[in-house]
């Protein structure tokens, strides 16, 4: 918070140094820095589950996907992890297409999507390296989950669930005290400033039971001992679409615009029993703020206020070779491309 | 905290970079180049070919460092400094292109991911290339969101002939190292699509690029994604080096499946939209078209500005040219679509004579135990031709060199015969169960109009446990076989000349020999796959079983088996006295209900009743024996 506040004030005066009568801040500007306890946003959505007959787990996390990356976190915050490939899958009379309902309402899969791991790589291991930062040498910067104590961490899990487990792939599962470790260590390791965890399985809350570690709002789409149930089916594909929970958390956020004055807890009554079928969990007790004032942009978005300067502003670089003018670069001295034959010779003997 | 920066650097920034643009086009003029180009050839049997190519030139050479880009995407620049990369080609592929009634791609490519680079710098070994290479494909894997992480020590090759360099180094060489894997399972989809396009100067945002659009892309027949970067340095000057990205879309459409009667198409019905400009960062934006062969028979409608004549190897082909630059000069331009009118009525196509050189691949033999991979390689030409064969086995193929052979026939027999072929040709490194592939060339002269089978004998390893993946009874892949050879003639061949760099650079680019490279299909075995439920079954049924036994076993072991008189005491209240006072009197045990019977016998009533009674009494002992058991089974 000092960081952050001290950060302000340089902003503050830096732009007030220049002669400037437009040099101070917007109110509202001033007003969301102070307000909000996050300085950036991540989010990690997980579909676990392989083969076609689990499209819905697919359509599930490519909705909050949408979601999230409509609302404004880049593509190089996001962690998406998709266990089997959909679109493009040679049972889908849609390539390159997937939707939320058999109306072809939403096609949650898009043109511009960045899938970070996907198919074989989505496993328990390298979901739990993810959370924990313990990733192996070498692995691409956009699979990794570079959060710090400013980031408010969005963790979506998809798949089939147990009592205490979710399933990777059909074969090998993580368990709720496996979950709980990798966020305590996420916290221990300052990887997070809040957390909203939120589980789409059968008997999803118990997922979220051992969890210890502070700031983690959760919210799961079924209590322990009931089955997380799908919306509809779409005769032309032959599969369900997507699961009951989603479906109505993807329709509220769709009303969701970037500024908005929705907030969590309103996010977290998406779902109520008669629709849902199954009973909408909710754990706040690691949670210190009332989930009512929180603005669910907090989670879902990354928009931060900006203003646009129309005035000129004279700085001085810090490397100013590298903008030097151009005029001594040369055109550069044109050679023959000699090729090295590419067919070895040896064999036509 | 990142917030209030971003805004600050905004507001700082911002008048700078209005500032620099003009320096910056001009700077694009003399250092880096960009070429956008689009090639849309109709193919026999109702097919499109069109391939699109997107050519980045960088001469640099004052730069100390290659971090300091412009048009070419940071990324690539910072490769060839990190890892000594001198050339580099990524393929993502989905579906076989046919080479029998498609002729040659302009770019060949397997089907899934298939990487193969050239390394080059003094100070490096082997180990340190494999560490490089391994790194390298790391780095492509978040960039292209493929998994090509999976590329490693046990599924890469070192080729030994079939790959040359297509790169040019300046003075002293250093030695030279290449890698090369596949990975025949990867799917290509919108999600590689998107990562390749933001690899373009103007993204998807304006040019040809726009016509790329998911839906239209992944609903074809044959759709490939390439990158590949070579560097050509000056051989007198190291500080005279040009860096080249080019990137390829190579798609086919099955007019057929575009839902129409005719065989009209247009830009607007193969990619869902017209063209809305150019590039403005491109110093070139064209579009061919070929117009004969299968393209005589359409009517092309706007008529292409130019037509130019291409003779390759005593063939010739004949494109239609659109400068999209100049199309969109004038003041009021819109829209451009170019449509293709087929002939009305039912016209007789011409079918198009097989390629000089084409190859099949496929398995032989039964079972999950043994096997062999076949391949067929047919030369139509009349001319004997040299071929080289890569064949590249996963670990869990284990092949048998004493088992290659290479048996021929004529091109007009059904049947191989008994002579082999002699190959003149032959690297061998033998395969290690779980640590390296087995890698295979073999080069040999095939004669003319006929085919050579080569055909080689496999195990299928049974796995370890946890080796196998979450879907093990799809099968495992044997990537597809290289094979490459040199044409004399033209005729089908399309890729371009390695001295050019555009595709106008193929137009009369006659040779003595042209180079050809083709891939096979790849394969998939299935290796004896474990039933994963077996144990689950195992532990069911042996609880089922010990739970069946136990409860008898137990009770027969513990239960004391206590003999008691059987009660005849009636439950008529009068009877009840009656008995009790027999009983006291008597003395002695009632002993069953025989001797009431013989009472009632006694008793001289009528047999009927006897009956009714006999069975109601015979219920009655049945009640309070079945009490008894449940005593005893408490006990």
């Amino acid at each position: 918070m000092l960081f952050k506040a001290l950060l302000l004030v340089l902003a503050i005066i830096q732009i007030s140094a220049e002669e400037y009568d437009t040099a101070i801040l917007p109110e509202a500007y001033i007003d969301a820095a102070e307000r909000s306890t996050h300085t950036n946003n991540w989010a990690v959505l997980v579909d676990a589950s392989r083969f076609w007959f689990n499209y819905r787990h697919v359509a599930n996390v490519l909705s909050i996907y949408r979601s999230v990356k409509r609302l404004g976190i880049p593509d190089s915050q996001i962690i998406l992890m998709i266990a089997d490939d959909m679109a493009c899958n040679a049972r889908n009379p849609r390539p390159g297409q997937v939707y939320n309902n058999a109306n072809q309402h939403i096609n949650v899969y898009g043109d511009d999507v960045e899938v970070d791991y996907r198919g074989y790589e989505v496993t328990v291991e390298n979901f739990v390296r993810l959370l924990t930062g313990r990733t192996q040498n070498g692995t691409a910067r956009s699979k990794k989950l570079l959060s710090d104590a400013g980031s408010n961490v969005l963790i979506y899990l998809t798949g089939h669930g147990g009592d205490g487990f979710l399933k990777f792939q059909d074969s090998e599962e993580i368990t709720s005290q496996e979950l709980a470790d990798g966020i305590q260590q996420m916290w221990e390791k300052k990887r997070y400033n809040e957390l909203f965890f939120m589980v789409d399985t059968c008997q999803a809350a118990s997922l979220y039971e051992k969890f210890i570690s502070p700031n983690v709002l959760a919210v799961a789409s079924s209590l322990v001992g009931e089955d997380s149930l799908s919306h509809h089916v779409d005769p032309s594909i032959g599969v369900y679409m997507i699961d009951r929970y989603t479906y109505y958390a993807l329709e509220f956020l769709e009303k969701v615009q970037p500024f908005s004055k929705r907030t969590i807890g309103e996010f977290l009554q998406v779902c109520p029993k008669r629709v849902c079928i199954s009973t909408v969990g909710v754990r706040k007790d690691l949670y210190r703020r009332d989930p009512m004032k929180v603005p669910i942009i907090d989670f879902f978005g990354a928009i931060r206020p900006t203003r646009v300067s129309t005035g000129r502003i004279n700085v001085t670089l810090a490397n100013e070779e590298d903008f030097t003018d151009v005029a001594h670069i040369q055109p550069k001295k044109q050679f023959k491309i000699v090729v090295q034959p590419q067919f070895i010779a040896k064999i036509n003997k | 905290m990142l917030a209030e920066l971003t805004l600050t650097l905004l507001l700082l920034l911002s008048p700078l970079a209005l500032g620099q643009t003009q320096i910056h086009q001009f700077q694009y003029q003399t250092d880096e180049q960009f070429h956008e180009e689009l090639v849309v050839r109709p193919l026999a049997g109702d097919h499109v070919n069109t391939y699109f190519q997107f050519t980045t030139r960088w001469h640099y050479g004052v730069h100390k460092n290659l971090y300091h880009t412009q048009l070419t995407p940071r990324v690539i620049a910072e490769i060839l400094q990190t890892y000594d990369v001198r050339e580099l080609h990524i393929g993502l592929t989905q579906g076989l292109w046919r080479y029998e009634t498609w002729g040659y791609p302009i770019v060949e490519a397997t089907g899934g991911a298939e990487l193969w680079a050239w390394f080059s710098s003094p100070n490096l070994t082997d180990d340190s290339v494999n560490n490089q290479w391994m790194r390298l494909a790391n780095v492509f894997s978040g960039i292209l969101c493929a998994s090509l992480n999976f590329v490693d020590n046990t599924n890469s090759i070192a080729p030994k002939h079939i790959f040359r360099p297509q790169f040019m180094e300046s003075g002293h060489r250093s030695q030279q190292f290449v890698r090369y894997a596949t990975l025949p399972r990867e799917i290509v989809c919108t999600e590689n699509l998107t990562p390749w396009k933001k690899l373009l100067p103007c993204g998807s945002a304006s040019g040809l690029a726009t016509l790329l659009n998911s839906g239209y892309v992944h609903n074809t027949k044959y759709h490939s994604l390439g990158v590949k970067v070579r560097t050509l340095c000056d051989s007198d000057d190291p500080n005279n080096c040009i860096v080249e990205l080019t990137q390829t879309a190579n798609l086919v459409y099955d007019l057929k499946l575009l839902e129409q009667s005719n065989t009209d198409f247009s830009l607007r019905r193969l990619f869902g939209m017209g063209l809305n400009g150019y590039c403005e960062m491109a110093n070139s934006s064209k579009i061919y078209v070929q117009r004969n062969e299968q393209g005589e028979r359409f009517q092309l409608t706007p008529p292409p500005q130019e037509e130019v004549l291409s003779k390759v190897g005593g063939h010739s082909v004949l494109f239609g040219v659109y400068d999209i630059q100049q199309q969109f000069e004038g003041p009021g331009a819109r829209l451009f679509n170019i449509a293709w009118l087929g002939p009305k009525g039912n016209s007789k196509r011409e079918h198009m004579s097989p390629p000089p050189l084409y190859a099949h691949r496929y398995l032989l033999g039964n079972g999950q135990k043994h096997g062999r991979i076949a391949t067929e390689v047919t030369n139509t030409h009349y001319e004997p031709l040299p071929v080289v064969l890569m064949e590249l086995v996963p670990w869990y193929v284990h092949a048998y060199l004493h088992t290659l052979r290479i048996s021929s026939k004529p091109q007009h027999l059904y049947e191989y015969t008994t002579n082999e072929l002699k190959y003149s040709l032959l690297h061998y490194a033998p395969g290690k169960q779980r640590v390296l592939p087995t890698h295979l060339e073999i080069g040999f002269m095939l004669p003319a109009r006929s085919s050579a089978l080569i055909t080689i004998e496999v195990d299928y390893l049974l796995l370890k446990w946890l080796e196998y993946p979450p879907d093990a009874n799809h099968g495992h892949y044997i990537g597809s076989a290289v094979i490459s050879s040199q044409l004399p003639i033209g005729r089908n061949y399309t890729a371009l000349p390695l001295e050019g760099y555009l595709f106008q650079d193929s137009f009369n680019a006659s040779r003595t020999a042209y180079m050809l490279t083709l891939r096979t299909e790849a394969l998939i075995v299935s290796l004896p796959t474990p039933d994963f439920s077996m144990p689950y079954n195992v532990i069911c049924l042996a609880c089922t079983v010990v739970a069946l036994a136990f409860g008898p076993i137990h009770s027969v072991a513990t239960k004391l088996i206590i003999v008691e008189r059987q009660t005849t005491i009636p439950r008529n209240l009068l009877r009840k006295i009656v008995h009790k006072l027999t009983t006291r009197f008597s003395r002695r045990p009632a002993n069953s209900a025989v001797n009431e019977q013989q009472n009632d016998e006694q008793n001289g009533k009528g047999k009927e009743k006897e009956k009714k009674k006999e069975q109601e009494k015979k219920q009655l002992d049945q009640t309070e024996n079945k009490k008894f058991c449940d005593k005893q089974a408490h006990m």
